[in-house]
């Protein structure tokens, strides 16, 4: 296989559960995009943000992988967010129907400000 | 003033194996850019390719290490045309309407296949030739003057 390798991170920041993706999100990183957030619900998070780097290569297998994030978060009563997206991404995002489970924002700090909106909403 | 483009063309073959899609992609991807289109436009072409030419090596060829996909592309004043050409161990006959989002998240089919959808969106013109005699084959046009809207198709919840 020629694979591309993915660095997945997790950090906490007010309150939220990053997950960092750099590197191209294809079917190669179901394993470790599913692993990070098990982690991090295990660890109790609530609200979820997957931060893409603006350059990165998403594709159909990896939007699948991304789909079955967005049921865990359904069934876990959580809440998903999403930064970092080319206008490109943030565009294939919509056309698919993934930016109607969550929301999508240029950046970290942006989508940290909307979580706290929709919190004290 | 009309701008004149020369016709140009090049072709590629990969091997049936998954990321070898975005080797094809990249160097497609320069040729767009080489032949003037669009930045926006390249992105959509990227997206595309590599969609088609996943389809070509998972369905198509099946992954069989030994089989190769094509990539043939020709541009004129008019038009980007890139053709892409797998060996047809299997005749890939896509589901005629792609699940929605809500269907997916219910449960209701596989998460994948979304790849013809994109393709569909992002392209001016796609499809598969009915009658190729030798494996599936797979066309994508780009217009210079681009006049299709992105509208998605899919149903809604």
């Amino acid at each position: 296989m020629l694979e591309d390798e993915l660095n997945v991170g997790i950090r906490q920041r007010e309150g939220v559960a990053i997950i960092d993706l750099m590197g191209d999100v294809t079917t190669f990183a179901e394993e470790k995009i599913n692993s990070a957030y098990r982690e991090v619900t295990e660890g109790g998070a609530r609200y979820v943000l997957l931060n893409f780097r603006q350059n990165d290569y998403i594709n159909s297998a990896g939007i699948a992988i991304l789909i079955g994030i967005v049921t865990e978060v359904n069934r876990n009563n959580q809440k998903l967010a999403v930064s970092g997206l080319s206008q490109h991404f943030q565009k294939i995002f919509r056309m698919v129907g993934l930016a109607q489970y969550a929301e999508i924002y240029q950046d970290e700090d942006e989508a940290l400000q909307g979580f706290k909106s929709a919190t004290t909403a | 003033m009309k701008t004149t483009y020369y016709s140009a063309s090049m072709e590629l073959s990969i091997p049936s194996e998954l990321g070898y899609e975005v080797i094809a992609r990249d160097a497609v991807a320069a040729f767009a850019l080489r032949m003037g289109f669009t930045h926006e436009r390249v992105e959509d072409l990227k997206t595309a390719l590599s969609e088609a030419c996943i389809n070509a090596i998972e369905h198509g060829n099946m992954l069989a290490p030994n089989l190769r996909v094509n990539v043939a592309c020709m541009c004129d004043n008019d038009r980007l045309l890139v053709e892409i050409h797998d060996q047809g161990l299997k005749h890939h006959t896509p589901a005629q309407m792609p699940l929605s989002m809500a269907d997916k998240l219910a449960g209701l089919g596989s998460m994948r296949g979304m790849g013809l959808l994109l393709i569909g969106q992002l392209m001016d013109e796609a499809g598969f030739d009915p009658n190729s005699p030798d494996g599936n084959r797979f066309h994508l046009t780009l217009y210079r003057q681009h006049t299709v809207e992105h509208v998605p198709s899919q149903r809604t919840e």
